[in-house]
């Protein structure tokens, strides 16, 4: 499925980002758009997507304290069901507070594995195709 | 009762608009439909008056009332920037610059608020469904994939 970059208001001319509208669990009706961060090791949340989608985070596989944009965040990784380009799968999230981004990140453990992505960015899209075998995860708390 | 401009403009501060079907007053930047605008304000049951005479009233105390387009796709203006929805998107967003929205179509806000739980709350009210959630960055820096390393 193929996404036209987002265009975002910027100082001089509009800014351009690779985004994909991200369905958090069963929360249809409020995708949330999320920047595609091939850099990033794993997904990236903020935490106020966990309670609005009924993710609870009272037993994390894992708990770190992060630097993000030089801001210190706690996350908290658990595993949900993402869907992606009418794709549904199940993959690790580490749900950040505080949050400093507009959007939540996906990075490559939960998301990458998953999808085959192209990007041009000479004409401003994004496809996202799901991969046919996706390779088993990794132990989240490594990512 | 008597309405002026600034009680209108008051009497809205914190409201959320809800959706507009097709006609709609533009207050503080906003879209609002009439009826809502003047249902609030007056107490009147909706049932009891018209989109056009409430389009009417705001009209007359100075508020810009249209009504919603459909949109020519595809055709960014001429010499414009070559964006994906040639700048619509940007000039759509611009105003809630630090909030939480809503998009429907690529370059329309369906709903902004300060919060992702009042944007959530507001599409289940009215039964809307957004292609997507976000707060809009104010910043490049929340812009970009500044990811922990």
């Amino acid at each position: 499925m193929r996404f036209p970059f987002l265009e975002l208001p910027g100082e001089r001319q509009a800014l351009l980002r690779p985004v994909v509208p991200v369905q958090i669990e069963d929360l249809e009706e409020a995708p949330l758009l999320c920047l595609l961060d091939s850099g990033a090791t794993a997904n990236r949340l903020s935490a106020e997507l966990a309670e609005l989608a009924g993710v609870s985070l009272d037993s994390p596989l894992a708990v770190d304290e992060l630097a993000v944009a030089g801001l210190r965040t706690t996350g908290r990784c658990v595993r949900v069901d993402l869907t992606v380009a009418s794709h549904r799968f199940d993959a690790p999230v580490w749900f950040c507070d505080p949050w400093p981004f507009g959007f939540g990140l996906l990075g490559q453990e939960g998301f990458f594995r998953s999808f085959r992505v192209t990007f041009s960015a000479a004409h401003d899209w994004v496809e996202c195709s799901p991969e046919r075998s996706a390779a088993p995860g990794r132990d989240p708390r490594r990512s | 009762m008597t309405l002026d401009r600034g009680a209108v403009e008051r009497g809205l501060d914190g409201v959320l608009p809800e959706p507009v079907r097709e006609h709609y007053v533009i207050v503080g930047g906003r879209r609002f439909p009439p009826k809502q605008v003047v249902s609030l304000l007056t107490g009147l049951d909706r049932a009891d008056f018209t989109t056009h005479q409430a389009r009417r009233v705001l009209k007359r105390l100075g508020f810009v009332a249209a009504r919603k387009q459909r949109r020519t796709v595809g055709t960014p203006p001429a010499g414009g920037p070559a964006l994906p929805h040639g700048g619509r998107q940007a000039a759509a967003l611009a105003p809630y610059v630090g909030r939480w929205v809503a998009l429907g179509e690529p370059d329309e806000v369906l709903v902004a608020a300060n919060t992702a739980r009042e944007v959530v709350a507001w599409l289940a009210r009215h039964e809307q469904r957004a292609s997507g959630i976000f707060r809009v960055p104010s910043s490049a820096a929340e812009a970009e994939g500044l990811a922990p390393r």
